[in-house]
């Protein structure tokens, strides 16, 4: 047979395919025969769009086709001969022929037959298939069958003249089911005891036990986060990491706590819409949040607002109906009847989400929920209160404060000295102080020696270096004609060696030291940066040392952001440090208000709060309201006055503890972004074209007329993201359980029922079994959306189970087994590879959920692809445990994806994806034999199989081989198996440098107690079985 | 996959395997060395059945994208009159309130910034080429210039996705990916779509890249640029671990065949078939891919004409001689590329390092394979994913400026298979900063690409989301017929 004749025959057996029942059934039906010629022949210029519609003939719809537009009809039902498309299609005449020759698009012998005998028949059009609302059909009555899944299709092989394949034996079936459910093979043991469990309900025994498992929900949430594009970088320029890892978590949780489907719906698309949501409903939607974003200097925010809208609606359209929505974006959908108009009326749902354009490139663009823990939240509480309570107190002490300018004082008061105190009982408020040796210990009189105030710092170094203190959080300046100081005590029992004071300013690099200056390891001697003062003071008395600012190369104005109580050896005890200076009230902007009114009046000042700061910069002070001039005052007071800043200061020390406390819980929080919507929303508007900046008629939220209605709308409110996922998940909506059925069963079959999952539109391919899709469909409704339930029925089918061997025959027929006459094989996903290996070889850390880990991943990944600034620009590997986690907790950088997920076809999750690609690759080849993750993972399993695989080399590779297949080899795989092993322990026998160098490849280490030779031997034996065509694909 | 050529392509390699499924055994002693190109009857990439469309005028293509933005004002587009105006405001008939980015749209003024370098008509065409590429002046016959190919978006990111995928949105296939998916590849032992990152200068102001720009978007994954990197492994884990020789290698995979052709025997999956053969390119690809970077065999003479850097590998030179080298082997498509060219500030100073690192492997390439005959029949694109402005982001000085974006027009040159040498196409206003003839949308120098390889764009689809996706989008494009030979 030539090559052209083996095309034709498939090309005709394809045909025969996507028009299921055609032999046997005479009479055309519009859906399944006719639209898929007319949507990829005809609807480009005649079709729904009106703005292409050529001659103003339209043929999706039967009054277009049966127009009479200047005396001709396109489409006289019963009578080709009258019928003008007719009449184009036999053409012969290049100006006349339909479609155009240019269209590149001609139709052939068989369609133009159809076309023919559907006018004949009468012309009749039908909805497009999937618009209409399923009704249940009845099961076929087959008697072999007990699964209403058989039951349709073997009515369907009957009718083609096969027959479904035997059951698959039970070893093949427990992996294929055990792979499938939980995305890890089965141990040996599972195998032995599910083949030795004869009772009739071994198997479904054994699907709830693995339903039951937290693996099952980690498995297949996958297949939702492809859905949902969830990865751990923005996507888009620096890419930047964002916290997000607390939603993919939930969708684990959501599995396997078998959450129905209509709530896994509601809750991502609108959990921030349920009354008083739940923790987990706001986590939930968080898969409106998963689209890329960027922070791109530059950009435009209208750009990006309408980007993330569009993306938020398509991806909708796409997981829920899928339909291909991108389309409507710019134009009416060709092919379905999807306007632009009901596009953007979508799209007016997810238009007024909170998210800001740049996400600012921050791991927590808003809006986030902080995931404390409930005891966290308590303390909170408390804290909260805590805090209430000293700030109300700073705030009374200022409102009672009564305050005179010195400007207006009569007489003016003149220079007086003044001391400013920046430390007093405790590190200014927003400070962390940290320590160098034990940690900070504040004593209280009379406990301790306190030279003023409540309290002190007490420190012991036996003979090492003890510091207290802290940098960044609080700022100082040096005024004018000041000096510094600090009290001190040295206990006369206990003496220091040295003691220090040191100033950070952008670095720690001013230093005044008293006593043995060489204690003191940093600093070039006689510098700013180590400066001798003299002698250590006397012990047993608080003592007052002073610095005059200048040696230490402080000048006023410098803002000092830290400083450190340092000494060597022995107890000291400090105590209120601060700024002595002279000073004019007058002309001091720390003493006068009116003097820093003027000084601040429409300049930056970034100590101010947000609303102030602009208040400040904006207006002059005589422009402010009374209220404005009040707040500002008080603020002042609170912060910036002299007079204040001791009492104040004490009451900051008593809060910064607590704030200290509430930063740490808070911090340690889990962050996730969440929905949400402006409080008003925005106007939406068609899009002319797609183009952000060009928008045409103003849209409310809505949703298709082709589709059933929204419920009633409430009269106190607009519709939301809410009543469209009702609307979705209402039971009475045509798609979503079709479509979800059919995603579920492409996951389980290789391929859906409609093989294009995405697309059920009239561009997408009917259904191979209608009756069957819409049975599960209706069913799936019935069951309250149960998905376990839904999954059960599936891998219980005979379908399913059914042996995955084919014969050369059966391939010509069916050559992508759309009609099951076998069972499913194909590679296993990328993560499955992977946590196989791991699996296997007993390295395999099952720590659920957290944080994206970084397994091993080839050096320079990243690196060529990063901008400069971006905090995913550099790979860090982690180590341990991180490295043997499962697969779903990798990392995942979009734009550079990890090579093991992009080379076995992972999406790169920078949109929705609803079907993986299965490719075959020499590049898979070398990854699976090289990569040093399943190198490690071969030397492990080698291990095992030295261990537990018995005594003799023709046991362990019984071992190893069923370990891997969950089955025995037969004689001719062993002794080829066997003859490799020999060939290797002879090689690493005489090679011992080399089998060395094997085995200490990866970062855990190869057990000593076995010779490295031979582990090296069945190391190499381990990796072949870890590539067999049948260890990587479930069969 | 479109089911009828997903069929077709199904037939054609199990047609192959057919034959090969017999040889699996014998595989290991034949066709493992060297890397020769395939046989007609023996082709691990086939094309599309019915492509070419027609018969092409060059059957490579390699692609050296400069990422960023490289100035069109000082390297090709010469405009000497703009010297008057520095400093002086641009024009707002110029301007005429397009869109500029957020960067200088709050810049009080917009001076223009005359190019600082001194420009020269180069070859018998008289191609303006500025001083910081000497050594491109010496190929200017060969080339095409293209001064007005203008883009949509105006920040890196989409821009970047644009030039390579045809579409700002990411998910599209790249260029690249469409060639290997349309055309297939001649090598058996090498990847049909090769990518080259190489290293840029340290204080370069350094853009992202992103693996969108050579991945399959929604075509088979095995459509994916691969990339062959300075560090590490050159392809990724082609090197057997520590301890392992290619022996040793060899003796598993024929083990593994064995079985694998059990397996076979038992399930009669024609995948496992696939999967045999494809460990074995894998096989024969840990023996070419260090024959491809191993440059002993180059003679000096060629080695100094890609200059200094030739032989470190990572660097641009270094991926320019392996460009030649790979499609010598077959290599459908060579993409490189360089990085650092977003110059917002001390534009001359950095574009000297910039120019320095591709001006002469550039020129060298192009050389090389006139000298090998191989330039007739491989299509060279240079170029960016957009412009630089004329009006000056930040300081001003003689010497001293920064451009921002630009995506309304910008110099692009291509040279080889089925382009006219030594001519420019296309003229901008006096500020470069609109087109006054002959637009060339990046759409339509895609359409042009595709064209030199025998492919007509409106033709090539691929059926995804409900459209007839293209790598050229749904509007009309315009070929560049005026620079065709």
């Amino acid at each position: 047979m030539t090559t052209r004749q083996n095309i034709l025959t498939v090309v005709l057996l394809k045909l025969t395919l996507s028009t299921p029942l055609s032999a046997a059934d005479d009479q055309v039906q519009f859906n399944r025969d006719v639209r898929p010629i007319l949507s990829d022949h005809c609807f480009a210029c005649h079709g729904f769009d009106q703005k292409k519609r050529e001659a103003d003939l339209r043929l999706d719809v039967a009054e277009g086709a049966y127009a009479d537009l200047d005396g001709r009809r396109a489409v006289v039902p019963g009578k080709p001969a009258e019928s003008e498309l007719w009449r184009r299609v036999i053409s012969d005449d290049p100006d006349e022929v339909m479609p155009p020759e240019d269209f590149g698009k001609p139709l052939s012998i068989e369609q133009k037959a159809i076309l023919r005998r559907w006018i004949e028949q009468g012309a009749e059009y039908q909805q497009h298939w999937s618009f209409i609302v399923p009704e249940k059909p009845a099961v076929p009555e087959i008697d072999a069958a007990t699964n209403p899944i058989d039951a349709f299709l073997q009515k369907r092989l009957h009718t083609e003249g096969l027959a479904a394949s035997e059951l698959a034996d039970k070893a093949t079936l427990i992996r294929r089911v055990t792979l499938d459910l939980t995305g890890l093979p089965p141990t040996i043991a599972e195998v032995d005891s599910f083949v030795a469990d004869e009772s009739p309900d071994a198997y479904g025994k054994l699907v709830e036990r693995l339903q039951e498992r937290v693996t099952y929900g980690e498995h297949m949430a996958r297949y939702w986060l492809d859905l949902a594009r969830y990865a751990d970088t923005h996507g888009l320029h620096l890419d930047n990491e964002r916290s997000m890892w607390p939603y993919r978590d939930w969708v684990v949780r959501a599995i396997n706590d078998n959450l129905p489907f209509d709530d896994f719906t509601r809750w991502q698309l609108a959990g921030d819409l349920l009354e008083e949501p739940t923790r987990a409903q706001l986590v939930a939607s968080g898969f409106n949040r998963c689209n890329v974003s960027t922070s791109e200097g530059g950009s435009i925010a209208d750009e990006w607002i309408y980007r993330y809208a569009v993306d938020r609606t398509t991806t909708a359209i796409e997981v829920w109906m899928g339909l291909t929505g991108g389309c409507a974006v710019c134009h009416d959908h060709k092919f379905d009847p999807l306007s632009t108009r009901d596009y953007y009326s979508m799209y007016a749902f997810f238009h007024s989400a909170a998210d800001p354009a740049m996400d600012g490139n921050r791991i927590d663009t808003p809006p986030i929920l902080k995931l404390t823990r409930p005891e966290d939240d308590q303390r909170l509480k408390e804290l909260g209160q805590k805090i209430a309570a000293v700030e109300s107190r700073i705030t009374e002490l200022v409102a009672a404060y009564e305050y005179t300018d010195p400007t207006t004082q009569s007489p003016q008061p003149s220079e007086q000295t003044i001391e400013t105190v920046w430390f007093e009982d405790g590190f200014p408020a927003g400070a962390r102080p940290e320590a160098t040796g034990a940690p900070l210990k504040i004593v209280s009189k009379p406990d301790g020696q306190v030279f003023s105030g409540n309290s002190a710092i007490s420190r012991t170094a036996p003979n090492a270096i003890g510091q207290d203190f802290y940098h960044g959080g609080a700022e100082f300046t040096v005024p004018k004609n000041a000096r510094l100081f600090a009290w001190c005590y040295l206990d006369p029992n206990d003496r220091p060696d040295t003691i220090m004071l040191q100033f950070h300013v952008g670095g720690w690099n001013r230093r005044a030291v008293w006593g043995n200056a060489d204690r003191i390891p940093w600093g070039k001697p006689d510098t700013p940066e180590k400066l001798h003062m003299g002698d250590l003071p006397a012990a047993g008395k608080w003592v007052r040392l002073e610095i005059d600012p200048a040696k230490l190369n402080l000048k006023p104005g410098t803002k000092i952001g830290g400083y450190a109580f340092t000494q060597f050896g022995g107890t000291v005890n400090w105590d209120r440090l601060g700024v002595v200076t002279t000073t004019n009230p007058t002309t001091d902007p720390a003493w006068s208000f009116a003097v820093w009114k003027q000084q601040n009046q429409g300049k930056r000042n970034n100590a101010l709060p947000e609303g102030l700061r602009q208040l400040v910069r904006g207006k002059k002070a005589d422009q402010w309201t009374p209220k404005e001039a009040d707040q500002v005052f008080r603020f002042w007071l609170m912060t910036f006055y002299g007079g204040l800043r001791e009492e104040i200061g004490l009451l900051e020390a008593e809060k910064s503890p607590f704030d200290r406390e509430k930063t740490d819980i808070e911090k340690a929080a889990p962050i996730t972004m969440v929905m949400a919507d402006l409080p008003k929303a925005r106007e939406s508007f068609v899009m002319l074209r797609g183009a952000y900046n060009r928008p045409g008629d103003k849209v409310t939220r809505g949703v298709p007329a082709f589709l059933p209605p929204l419920a009633a709308k409430p009269a106190d409110r607009y519709y939301n993201r809410l009543d469209l996922a009702n609307w979705l998940v209402s039971g009475q909506h045509p798609l979503t359980a079709r479509v979800t059925v059919n995603r579920i069963w492409q996951q389980f079959f290789g391929t859906g029922l409609v093989k294009t999952s995405w697309d059920l539109g009239s561009q997408g391919e009917p259904p191979s079994h209608p009756e069957l899709l819409d049975w599960l469909a209706t069913q799936f409704v019935d069951d309250g959306w149960d998905m376990k339930k839904f999954v059960r029925r599936i891998v219980t089918s005979h379908a399913y189970r059914q042996s995955s061997r084919v014969t050369p025959e059966l391939l010509e027929r069916d050559p992508e087994n759309r009609l099951l006459a076998h069972g499913p094989r194909y590679r296993l996903d990328a993560e499955v590879l992977r946590d196989q290996a791991l699996f296997v070889s007993g390295l395999l850390v099952p720590t659920v959920g957290g944080k994206g880990v970084k397994p091993y991943q080839p050096p320079n990944i990243w690196e060529p692809v990063g901008f400069g600034s971006s905090n995913t620009r550099y790979y860090k590997q982690d180590s341990g445990d991180a490295l043997y986690r499962r697969s779903l907790y990798t990392f995942l950088k979009r734009t550079a994806p990890p090579p093991f997920m992009a080379s076995f076809d992972a999406p790169n999750r920078e949109q929705s994806c609803a079907r993986r690609g299965r490719s075959n690759t020499p590049l898979q080849a070398l990854q699976l034999m090289n990569d040093i993750q399943h190198v490690e993972a071969a030397r492990e399993f080698a291990s095992r199989i030295l261990k537990e695989g018995g005594e003799t080399a023709d046991e362990r590779i019984r071992w190893g081989w069923c370990v891997v297949t969950s089955r025995q080899p037969d004689t001719k795989e062993l002794a080829v198996v066997a003859r490799t092993l020999e060939r290797y322990r002879d090689r690493y026998a005489a090679d011992g440098e080399a089998a060395t160098q094997l085995i200490a490849y990866g970062e855990s280490q190869a057990d000593p107690e076995l010779t490295p030779s031979e582990l090296a031997a069945y190391t190499l034996v381990a990796n072949m079985l870890l590539n067999l065509d049948e260890a990587v694909s479930r069969n | 996959m479109h089911p009828i050529l997903e069929a077709q392509q199904f037939q054609t390699r199990r047609q192959f395997f057919h034959g090969a499924g017999l040889k699996v055994g014998g595989m290991a002693l034949t066709g493992l060395m060297g890397s020769q190109r395939a046989s007609a009857d023996d082709v691990v990439h086939p094309p599309l059945p019915g492509l070419p469309h027609f018969p092409p005028k060059a059957t490579r293509l390699i692609y050296l994208h400069m990422n960023g933005a490289p100035s069109q004002l000082d390297l090709f587009d010469h405009k000497p009159g703009l010297q008057e105006q520095f400093d002086k405001d641009l024009p707002e008939s110029v301007r005429n309130n397009q869109r500029i980015t957020t960067m200088t749209s709050g810049q009080a003024r917009l001076p223009v910034a005359p190019s600082m370098f001194k420009f020269k008509q180069c070859g018998e065409g008289g191609i303006w080429m500025s001083e910081l590429v000497p050594h491109m002046h010496e190929i200017a016959d060969e080339i095409a210039m293209i001064k007005t190919v203008h883009t949509d978006a105006i920040n890196h990111d989409p821009a970047c996705t644009f030039v390579m995928t045809g579409s700002e949105v990411p998910g599209k296939p790249s260029l690249g990916s469409w060639l290997s998916y349309g055309l297939g590849s001649e090598s058996n032992d090498l990847p049909a779509f090769v990518v080259f990152t190489p290293v840029f200068p340290k204080e370069s102001q350094a853009q992202a890249l992103f693996t969108r720009m050579w991945s399959s978007g929604f075509l088979p994954s095995k459509y994916d640029g691969v990339a062959l990197r300075g560090t590490g492994d050159p392809v990724l884990y082609v090197r057997n671990p520590p301890g392992v020789l290619r022996s040793d290698r060899r003796a598993m995979l024929d083990a593994l065949g064995e079985l694998n052709q059990r397996n076979f025997e038992r399930l009669g999956d024609p995948e496992t078939l696939t999967r045999i053969s494809q460990y074995e390119m894998a096989f024969r690809m840990q023996a070419s891919v260090p024959e491809l970077t191993d440059l002993s065999g180059e003679s000096k003479e060629t080695l100094d004409m890609y200059g200094e850097n030739v032989q470190t590998p990572g660097t641009y030179a270094s991926s320019a001689i392996l460009a030649r080298r790979l499609i010598e082997r077959g290599v459908r498509v060579v993409q490189v590329l360089h990085r650092g060219w977003d110059q917002h500030n001390r534009l001359p100073k950095l574009m000297k390092g910039q120019c320095d690192d591709v001006d002469q492997p550039t020129a060298a390439l192009l050389k090389d394979l006139k000298q090998r005959g191989l330039l007739e029949d491989t299509l060279v694109v240079f170029g960016g994913e957009f412009g630089r402005t004329v009006y000056s982001q930040g300081t001003l000085k003689k010497d001293n400026y920064g451009r921002d974006h630009h995506p309304r027009n910008f110099c692009m040159w291509m040279a080889g298979g089925g382009i006219k040498s030594g001519i420019t196409h296309g003229e901008t206003d006096d500020f470069s900063y609109n087109i006054a003839e002959n637009p060339v949308h990046l759409n339509d120098l895609n359409a042009t690409i595709l064209h030199c390889l025998g492919i007509n764009d409106r033709r090539f689809t691929y059926p995804f989301q409900g459209l007839e996706q293209r790598l050229t989008g749904v509007e009309e494009t315009h070929m560049v017929k005026e620079i065709l030979a």
